[in-house]
């Protein structure tokens, strides 16, 4: 092999190597590109949640609160509006409540409470309720 | 439909009140009758005018370390706090001052045109002695210390910590407040907001209007609890640790919001201490001052500290 040959493998290899070298520069920059983007897309998204006031961790302990007060106040407009048909029939589930119907119950979208709230209304004037109690303002003084 | 079960009653020396409202009426009766009971335990314990109360045993002791109720532990913990938020203006350790000053016994307080008193017009300062810095409590050994004869008088201070902790228990209810002679601790599940007004130092006419969803208010001031001493000069149950007198900054009268009933009432009294020109360092969640000549000036809350609910 004459040395112009052997200059001239050798340059192809140092071309092919350079090759190889850049594409794996490429894809490392992909790599680091991608992570970087995907780090960005999730830290806005929990930024956002979080600046909206919706901590998840937050968010937990006043269901928690709702499944064990609700329950109690919600029973008491459904005696006091529905019909007695209406009050016979949905005393018997009420007893019968399981847990899993209970959170469901708790859980339960807005849309769900909305149709008994309409049904209310009409009912609600005829059994004249009391009025609305009016807060004494509290004074605060030298104590 | 709410409905708001109120508790009156006496207690602190003064008119205290509890009030919840719930749809719930039994279970918002039950818990206003828990929260009375509980102020009315908390003043057999805390009283400094009745011998057999925790307090004045402890006060008594002459053992450096003694045995203390989770309460006086807490209380003592709460003069602590008031003694380092204020730089030692709010001194629970105040008692031998408190007693040559004239109020060493339950007594009736008459107008002693205290909010006229032509004194200097000085602002507070802390004790040299600071007796609240030798207050220690063990949690773990359930053991209040404090060198012997350091005697406690926590005064607001246990009526601001009583008002947060009936609060505390209150909290899940729709609206609730809690009155222990004027702090008020105010709250609730449903978020509403409700007046406070506060009462003019003189006749007690409303001076202001606040409105508190969650948070507190405190007053301070040097014309009710007002009397006049030995020598015939005005004096009341304020006392400037420097000097061990009644203290007369050119304030009459510091109303302070903040998030807790114990945070009102430290805010209150330091600021009242700090005369006028120092006040409003202690009032960074808002309030109303009065000063001597009647001047009303209203404080409104940093925009930095966490108001959600509060507004002056």
């Amino acid at each position: 092999m004459d040395p112009i040959e052997k200059r001239e493998l050798k340059r192809k290899a140092w071309l092919r190597l350079a090759a190889q070298r850049r594409r794996a520069g490429f894809l490392r920059g992909r790599v680091v590109a991608v992570s970087m983007i995907c780090f960005a897309v999730l830290w806005t998204a929990v930024f956002l949640q979080m600046e909206t006031g919706n901590d998840p961790v937050l968010a937990s302990k006043p269901k928690r609160v709702v499944a064990r007060v609700e329950p109690n106040r919600r029973r008491e407009p459904e005696v006091t509006v529905k019909t007695p048909a209406e009050v016979e029939a949905a005393e018997a589930p009420v007893e019968e409540v399981t847990p899993e119907a209970e959170v469901a119950e708790t859980e339960a979208p807005v849309e769900e409470v909305a149709p008994e709230v309409e049904a209310v209304e009409p009912e609600v004037e005829e059994v004249a309720p009391e009025a609305e109690f009016v807060e004494e303002p509290l004074v605060t003084s030298q104590s | 439909m709410s409905h708001e079960a109120v508790e009156n009653f006496e207690c602190f020396g003064g008119r205290c009140s509890v009030r919840v409202a719930d749809p719930d009426r039994e279970a918002a009766a039950a818990a206003a009758r828990t929260g009375r009971r509980t102020l009315l335990e908390a003043h057999r314990t805390l009283s400094r005018f009745d011998p057999a109360s925790e307090l004045a045993r402890l006060n008594r002791d002459p053992r450096p370390v003694v045995p203390a109720s989770p309460l006086l532990r807490q209380v003592v913990a709460a003069a602590l706090t008031a003694g380092l938020r204020s730089g030692g203006l709010v001194d629970a350790t105040l008692v031998d001052e408190i007693e040559a000053a004239g109020y060493a016994e339950t007594r009736d307080f008459a107008p002693a045109g205290a909010d006229r008193e032509a004194s200097t017009g000085r602002p507070g300062g802390p004790s040299p002695r600071a007796g609240w810095c030798a207050l220690v409590v063990d949690e773990g050994a359930c053991t209040v210390a404090r060198p012997p004869g350091v005697r406690i008088d926590p005064g607001g201070i246990a009526k601001g910590l009583l008002a947060d902790l009936v609060g505390e228990a209150l909290a899940d209810f729709d609206r609730f407040a809690v009155d222990c002679c004027g702090d008020l601790r105010i709250g609730g599940a449903a978020g509403h907001a409700r007046t406070v007004l506060v009462a003019d130092p003189g006749d007690g006419a409303p001076l202001e209007e606040l409105r508190i969803a969650d948070g507190a208010v405190a007053t301070s001031g040097i014309t009710r609890r007002a009397w006049i001493d030995a020598d015939g000069r005005a004096a009341h149950q304020i006392l400037d640790p420097a000097s061990g007198l009644p203290a007369f900054t050119g304030i009459v009268q510091v109303t302070a919001l903040a998030p807790t009933g114990l945070l009102a009432e430290i805010a209150a009294k330091a600021a009242l201490l700090a005369g006028p020109d120092g006040a409003e360092a202690f009032l960074p969640h808002g309030g109303v001052i009065v000063e001597k000549g009647g001047a009303v000036r209203v404080v409104e809350p940093l925009a930095c500290v966490p108001t959600a609910g509060v507004s002056a």
